[in-house]
């Protein structure tokens, strides 16, 4: 190709271009190269690291394409933000020519449009990329590690490590409240079934029975008087990935029947249908309550417990996890300082022991809701003894109310127990008086009539 | 200055870790919240302050600073930016632990490319993360199998911006 034709060409297409000399200095260069240089004066006998500092280090690189070594060399994307601020974008590069004394040819290529498009699209994606990861940090799926070195929570982490490898374990969760059942619930299935596979969660005890029963197994349109559509139980909800009970132990005795011919035959029908449908779930089930001792008072199918704990994993409560408790506060800390916009680096000394010697009978939830709340009127950037206020429901808090004083004991204890001694002790207040018994615990006579004959009271 | 002096620093990390704010501490003292994606490089420079060598010579170098656009794989692109570097800053922000597991590979490709160099870890954003995170030990835990100094950094806050060029001129000057 001529030359001169190659470099109108080159200046028609608005390239900057200029033939260097073996030292890498401008011999010839169009007007149009000047442009994107850093200095302002006479480009020519300026050597290139001079007019484009980008380039500074690439004397081997330059001397290897003159040799003939290296075919071709070339950086994109090089920023160059002008006087009025404006960023423009160029591409460099450098190609041999068969000139002995102006052997290189650099080539400069505005790509101003390109890359702003570029930018925007990589701006708009790292955004939502960032947000993402606020999100996961603050959110259950962002906890897939769990916090602490302890041996009581290093055993659970073992235990997580071998069940995250068989998908069809059947694992029953128990602990205390706040424990963290549901988040062990999900770091389950994350780590086995990863985020695609459904987890499906219901807590047993926050629905009316029919309506769980519904809500499990679905129903066909016309199955009872409001069912106007036919509508998909959660069990199918959860096909291919993870439904998981909370509050087991609160589930009435009928649909335990129903839950463990399910968990058999691994087949059940919708209300009001005729028809099998076959699922594959991981069943995941949890309870703060003594199932073994439910079974015991037949509150809960003996056959069924067998059925669900085929393994359990029993969360430690936070008063045996050592300076566990602190890894956890300190990453509370971390999560809250994002949502916060704060910068909070961690603990006094004093508050380090207040953490340590309270007894945390609400066990993880009741340590966030603690430095959440020290998070927003901590004044530092640490948190000092007196902005975290725990140990406040303490028995002997005098201003605490009675349900307040109320600790459930680490064993667990009967829920039907503490209904009859409380019927009891209100009959035994009001002197027999079914009338100022019944307004003791706010209930109806009626009410109370009849939850003093469950109990054979009368 | 003697062009001897003038050192090409490479700053490399995922996208987001604050990246061109620690340049833009270091270089402008500024400061700017709100985030902005780099495209490609843009190059600055800033004299740094006469630094004693453990010689007890006094140096003192004019950094170009190669502010690179983050990725999480290194391009045979990226590769050619850190043709002839003479130091990196490798940058992992704090609250995002996978910005600190990238950094490992960033220092592999690095090394390749300019091998025999040194780096600094930098962990921005200390300012948003507690003193005990486990993110600083998994940054200090890459630091000692590395053997690189770790510094924590805040180019919000200003803390460490500084410190951790000079550490990185320092190793320079005794490379």
């Amino acid at each position: 190709m001529d030359t001169l034709f190659f470099e109108n060409l080159l200046s028609q297409n608005l390239y900057g271009f200029a033939y260097l000399s073996p030292e890498s200095r401008v011999v010839t260069a169009n007007k149009r190269f000047a442009r994107f240089t850093v200095s302002t004066g006479d480009v020519q006998r300026q050597s290139i690291t001079q007019l484009f500092p980008e380039t500074f280090g690439l004397e081997a690189i330059l001397s290897a394409i003159i040799d003939g070594s290296q075919p071709t060399f070339s950086l994109e994307n090089i920023n160059r933000e002008s006087e009025d601020g404006e960023i423009n974008y160029f591409n460099i590069s450098f190609h041999p020519t068969d000139d002995a004394d102006k052997p290189l040819f650099c080539l400069i290529t505005d790509v101003t449009d390109k890359a702003t498009l570029q930018q925007q699209v990589n701006q708009q994606r790292n955004e939502i990329q960032l947000l993402e990861g606020i999100l996961k940090a603050q959110s259950s799926e962002g906890f897939a590690h769990i916090w602490g070195d302890s041996e009581p929570i290093s055993k659970v982490k073992r235990t997580i490590e071998k069940i995250a490898k068989i998908p069809t374990a059947t694992i029953l969760l128990t602990g205390e409240s706040g424990t963290g059942k549901s988040m062990i619930a999900r770091i389950i299935h994350y780590s086995s079934q990863g985020s695609q596979a459904p987890f499906v969660e219901i807590n047993c005890a926050a629905i009316p029975d029919t309506l769980l029963e519904s809500e499990l197994f679905g129903y066909e349109k016309g199955a009872f008087t409001n069912a106007m559509t036919t509508k998909p139980g959660l069990l199918e909800t959860a096909h291919n990935g993870t439904l998981f009970l909370d509050e087991i132990g609160e589930m009435p005795p009928k649909l335990q029947a129903k839950l463990l011919s399910f968990l058999e035959t691994r087949r059940f029908r919708r209300l009001g249908s005729n028809k099998e449908i076959s699922v594959d779930i991981r069943l995941i089930t949890a309870t703060n309550r003594h199932l073994k001792k439910l079974v015991h008072e037949q509150a809960f199918r003996e056959d069924l417990f067998y059925r669900l704990s085929v393994v359990n994993i029993d969360l430690p409560s936070l008063r045996v996890m050592g300076d566990d408790i602190l890894t956890l506060a300190s990453n509370f800390v971390n999560g809250l300082n994002i949502s916060y916009k704060k910068s909070v680096k961690g603990f006094t000394s004093e508050a380090r022991n207040k953490l340590r010697n309270h007894e945390w009978p609400g066990n993880v939830r009741e340590l966030r809701n603690a430095i959440e709340r020290a998070m927003i009127f901590v004044e530092g950037d640490a948190i000092d003894a007196e902005d975290l206020q725990i140990g406040m429901l303490s028995s002997s808090e005098p201003s605490a109310s009675p349900l307040e004083r109320f600790k459930l004991p680490p064993e667990g204890i009967s829920f039907d127990e503490i209904e009859k001694k409380l019927l009891q002790d209100a009959m035994a207040i009001a002197e027999g008086n079914q009338s100022r018994a019944a307004k003791l615990l706010h209930l109806s006579r009626d009410t109370f009539r009849y939850r003093l004959e469950k109990y054979h009271l009368i | 200055m003697n062009s001897m002096n003038q050192k090409k620093i490479c700053i490399l990390g995922m996208f987001g870790v604050g990246k061109t704010s620690l340049v833009e501490r270091f270089v402008y003292n500024k400061f700017d919240d709100e985030y902005k994606s780099t495209i490609g490089i843009k190059v600055c420079q800033k004299l740094l302050s006469p630094i004693e060598t453990d010689q007890h010579k006094i140096v003192q170098f004019n950094f170009l600073l190669w502010d690179i656009e983050g990725a999480e794989v290194i391009t045979p692109q990226i590769q050619n930016y850190m043709i002839g570097a003479h130091g990196a800053l490798i940058v992992s922000d704090l609250t995002r632990p996978d910005s600190i597991s990238v950094a490992n590979n960033i220092v592999e490709a690095y090394q390749q490319t300019a091998p025999g160099t040194p780096f600094v870890l930098a962990g921005n954003k200390f300012d948003l993360i507690a003193a005990e995170s486990e993110n600083i030990q998994q940054l200090e835990e890459l630091g000692e199998t590395l053997k690189a100094p770790v510094l924590l950094t805040s180019a919000k806050e200003n803390n460490n911006v500084e410190a951790a060029f000079e550490k990185l001129g320092l190793l320079i000057a005794s490379s």
